[in-house]
Order: C-alpha cells, then sequence, then structure tokens
C-alpha cells in the first residue's frame, strides 16, 4: 500500500509560485501578440467637426486614423484625393514604406494592393488620373501627423501615393504638397508593421478602409 | 532558379535604411541642418562627415566636413553675400540648399563651388582662396542661373564681343593656373580664368557686378559690352533685380 505523502508548505510555495508564472506567461503571451490592446480607437461619429465635408476616416489594423484635408492650401491635390477617397481606391492598399518613428507611405494602386502586391515595384505605381502639379506656394509646417502627397525625385509628380509624418520635419516645408493633418489616431500609425532599419515593408499591414466622412 | 529569384529579391527589398530626409531631398550624404529659417528661403546644410558624389564607382565630387569654428565663421560671409538674392529670384534660378564642406574637389581639381540646378543645390567650399571667396559665391550663382536659363545667355552671341582672333580654351578645368587675378589689361576679360569657357566668362563679369556693384571697368569697351549682356539678361529672369 503506497502511503499518501502529505505536501510541506514549502511544496505549496513552491507549486503556486510555478502556477502563477504560468499564467502571466500566458497572458504576457495574448498581451504582446495583441499590439493594438492599448490603442484607444476614434469613433468618427461621436466627435464634432468643423469641416466634416474634409475630414477622412483611415481604418487600419489598430483602429481609426481621422484626418482633416486642407483645400485652401492644396486645392487640386485634395481634390485628387478625395476622387481617390470617394472611389475606393485606398482600401486594401499596403503601408508599403514605413521608417520607424519618421514616416509611413501608402497610396500605390498599381502594385500596392493586398491582392497583387508586388514587392520589386511598390512605390512606383500609378493612379491612373495622371501627375498633378505640386502645390507649394502656401507656408506649411510639417509638424508630426501632417500628411503630404508623395512625388518622384521631380516636382509636378503627385499622383496617388501619400505620407503620414511621424516626426516633425521642417525640411520636407516647401518640397511636399501638403494636403491635410491627422486630428485622431496617431497612436494607430504608431503600430503599422515597420523593420527597423529597413524602408520597404515585406509581408506589410494594409489599409483597411479609407473614407470622406461626409 | 527559384533561389536566384529568392536572392535577387531579398537584395531588392533589404535596402539599408542609410537615408535620412536631407539624403532624399538632395541626394548628398552626411549633411545637418545649419540654418533653414532665412529670409530668402535658402536652406544652409553642413558635411558632418566627408562625403563623395558621383554616378555609380566613379565618384569624382569629393568634399570635407569643417570644425565648427571655420564654419561659423565663413557663414556670416556667406550669408551676407547671399542674403542679396530675394526668395523670388532664387526660385526662378532653381537654388534652395547650400552645402558647407571644405576641400571641395571635382576630379582631383579643386573648386570653389559646384552647382546643380535638379536637386537645387550649391555646394560651397568654405576653405577656398581667401582673396576670391566672397566673389566666388557670386561667380558658381551665376552657373545657376546660366544652367536654369540656358537660352537667354546665347554663347555664340557672347563670342561676338571678344576679338575675332581669340578663342576660348575647350574646357574649364583643362589647366590648374587659370588665375583669378584682376586682369591689368583686360582687353575683355576681367581674369586669366574668364578666358576658359564663355560660361566661366560670363560667370566671371556677373561675380564683379555682384561683388564691385557698378565699379567695374567699363572703360573696356569689350566688357562694357558683356557687362550690358549679363545685366539685361538678369533682368529678364527677375526685372526686380539690383546688382
Amino acid at each position: 500500500m503506497i502511503k499518501k505523502i502529505k505536501i510541506s508548505k514549502s511544496e505549496k510555495i513552491i507549486l503556486i509560485f510555478i502556477i502563477l508564472l504560468g499564467v502571466l506567461f500566458l497572458t504576457s503571451l495574448i498581451i504582446l501578440k495583441n499590439k493594438c490592446l492599448f490603442v484607444k480607437n476614434f469613433n468618427p461619429d461621436k466627435i464634432q467637426f468643423n469641416n466634416p465635408q474634409n475630414i477622412a476616416v483611415l481604418e487600419a489594423s489598430c483602429g481609426n486614423v481621422i484626418i482633416e484635408l486642407y483645400p485652401s492650401i492644396s486645392p487640386n491635390a485634395v481634390e485628387r484625393f478625395k476622387t481617390l477617397l470617394r472611389s475606393r481606391a485606398y482600401d486594401d492598399v499596403a503601408f508599403h514604406r514605413v521608417i520607424e518613428n519618421k514616416l509611413i507611405q501608402a497610396g500605390d494602386l498599381e502594385f500596392g494592393k493586398r491582392e497583387n502586391l508586388d514587392y520589386g515595384k511598390v512605390g512606383s505605381g500609378k493612379s491612373g488620373l495622371g501627375t498633378i502639379k505640386s502645390e507649394l506656394e502656401v507656408q506649411f509646417a510639417y509638424k508630426r501627423g501632417s500628411v503630404g502627397l508623395a512625388r518622384t525625385f521631380e516636382m509636378d509628380t503627385e499622383d496617388s501615393q501619400f505620407f503620414i509624418i511621424l516626426q516633425d520635419e521642417p525640411l520636407f516645408e516647401g518640397e511636399y504638397t501638403p494636403i491635410g493633418k491627422v486630428l485622431y489616431g496617431m497612436e494607430v500609425l504608431e503600430k503599422i508593421k515597420f523593420i527597423p532599419k529597413f524602408q520597404i515593408v515585406p509581408r506589410p499591414d494594409f489599409i483597411n478602409s479609407f473614407r470622406l466622412l461626409k | 532558379m527559384i533561389l536566384f529569384r529568392a536572392i535577387l529579391l531579398f537584395f531588392v527589398l533589404i535596402n539599408p535604411l542609410n537615408a535620412n530626409t536631407i539624403y532624399n531631398l538632395i541626394k548628398i550624404p552626411n549633411l545637418e541642418i545649419y540654418k533653414i529659417d532665412t529670409k530668402n528661403g535658402l536652406r544652409y546644410l553642413y558635411a558632418t562627415n566627408p562625403f563623395m558624389l558621383g554616378i555609380n564607382h566613379k565618384k569624382n565630387i569629393n568634399c570635407y566636413n569643417s570644425d565648427k569654428k571655420t564654419l561659423d565663421e565663413k557663414f556670416k560671409v556667406i550669408i551676407k553675400n547671399l542674403d542679396r538674392y530675394s526668395l523670388r529670384f532664387l526660385k526662378r534660378i532653381n537654388l534652395k540648399y547650400i552645402v558647407l564642406c571644405e576641400d571641395l574637389s571635382i576630379a582631383e581639381i579643386n573648386t570653389a563651388g559646384i552647382p546643380n540646378n535638379i536637386t537645387r543645390t550649391l555646394i560651397l567650399d568654405i576653405k577656398f582662396n581667401e582673396s576670391y571667396f566672397e566673389r566666388a559665391i557670386h561667380h558658381e550663382i551665376f552657373h545657376m542661373i546660366n544652367d536654369s536659363h540656358e537660352e537667354l545667355f546665347d554663347e555664340e552671341e557672347w563670342k561676338t564681343f571678344n576679338k575675332r582672333d581669340f578663342k576660348y580654351s575647350k574646357c574649364s578645368t583643362c589647366n590648374k593656373d587659370w588665375s583669378l587675378e584682376l586682369l591689368n589689361n583686360k582687353y575683355g576679360f576681367l581674369t586669366e580664368y574668364a578666358k576658359s569657357t564663355v560660361s566661366e566668362d560670363m560667370a566671371e563679369i556677373f561675380s564683379h557686378l555682384m561683388f564691385y556693384k557698378n565699379k567695374i571697368y567699363i572703360d573696356d569697351p569689350i566688357i562694357k559690352k558683356k557687362v550690358q549682356f549679363i545685366k539685361n539678361r538678369i533682368l529678364k529672369i527677375d526685372n526686380t533685380f539690383s546688382f
């Protein structure tokens, strides 16, 4: 007959400690895996805007980014942007160029779509609407959250690609056409996938949807 | 084949991020902001480390970083001269960035500056010969003007100002000994260097006009014609320009 051995007090403590450790490990795994856990998601319907016709809502994996567009600063660029938003052109388009704490770029409608992402060409695609002229006459301070249209090395080559800056960029002023600024959701942008020290992101995050509020 | 493609894709995608904002804008590495809030919109950058420029492996433009004391001293001189150009004029000649470095050379020949109207950049050697340093700034500005408005500066017309038997050299770097010293007997040329090419001749006239203002050599009939040509063309670019 096997004699039942009573667990000592110290063994009980060790057992509880191991169980606690396991629970903590599993919890932390879940928390770490969910990069969006502490990111506040703003509901545009619950916010009052002065110019709702110039509000655009970008839905990314961690929530909404609410952007105010500035037609008074760059009328043609904002009009182009609104045209693309109305046609839902940006849905399922990759954040193909993400530089940690610096900028996020998306909007390649030709080579950046989820279903036919082309790593070799992403960033060089066109919208099919042609290029537009750079609009740089009005002074615009490129502060964190500013949104601008990307271009090639030459001026007047803006099309559909846009960028959002994650830090102040005074050198961008007079270089890139500004189209707006992020009002809410910078934290969402900071959670977009990037690879440290690299610009192009393999298996990137995508824009779920990008719409005008009204 | 699959392996080859995978390796190729790896190199395409894994593009090391050595690029910063300044590099993205003007394609010159190792630069930092010196001053950007200027009244005429010029942005001054300085080299933090030596840099080489050029196409592929032929990087034949070299320049070196300078110490802070030299940089601060020379910046005062440079901004005093460049502040004479308005934002409006600078926009029309495609100049926005001034890069400050020392011992600037192209193909191992020292030069005061290298203009590039595509990148809207002028690289200046802040340790260029002290005697001509200020005037050389305007000389290089002229090259920006000329590069941006070639149609205005007709070289054939310019050549007709010179004596019939005079011929310019094949290039401005063909001879290392061309002097920037003002000639006593000018005969249509302010310096020996002006005899090198039409473009350098024009730049010498312009730089003397800017540096010595209107105290310039109208007793020489050829130079008088050249001065009139330059003034006339500059005013076509910006009729508010003052020499």
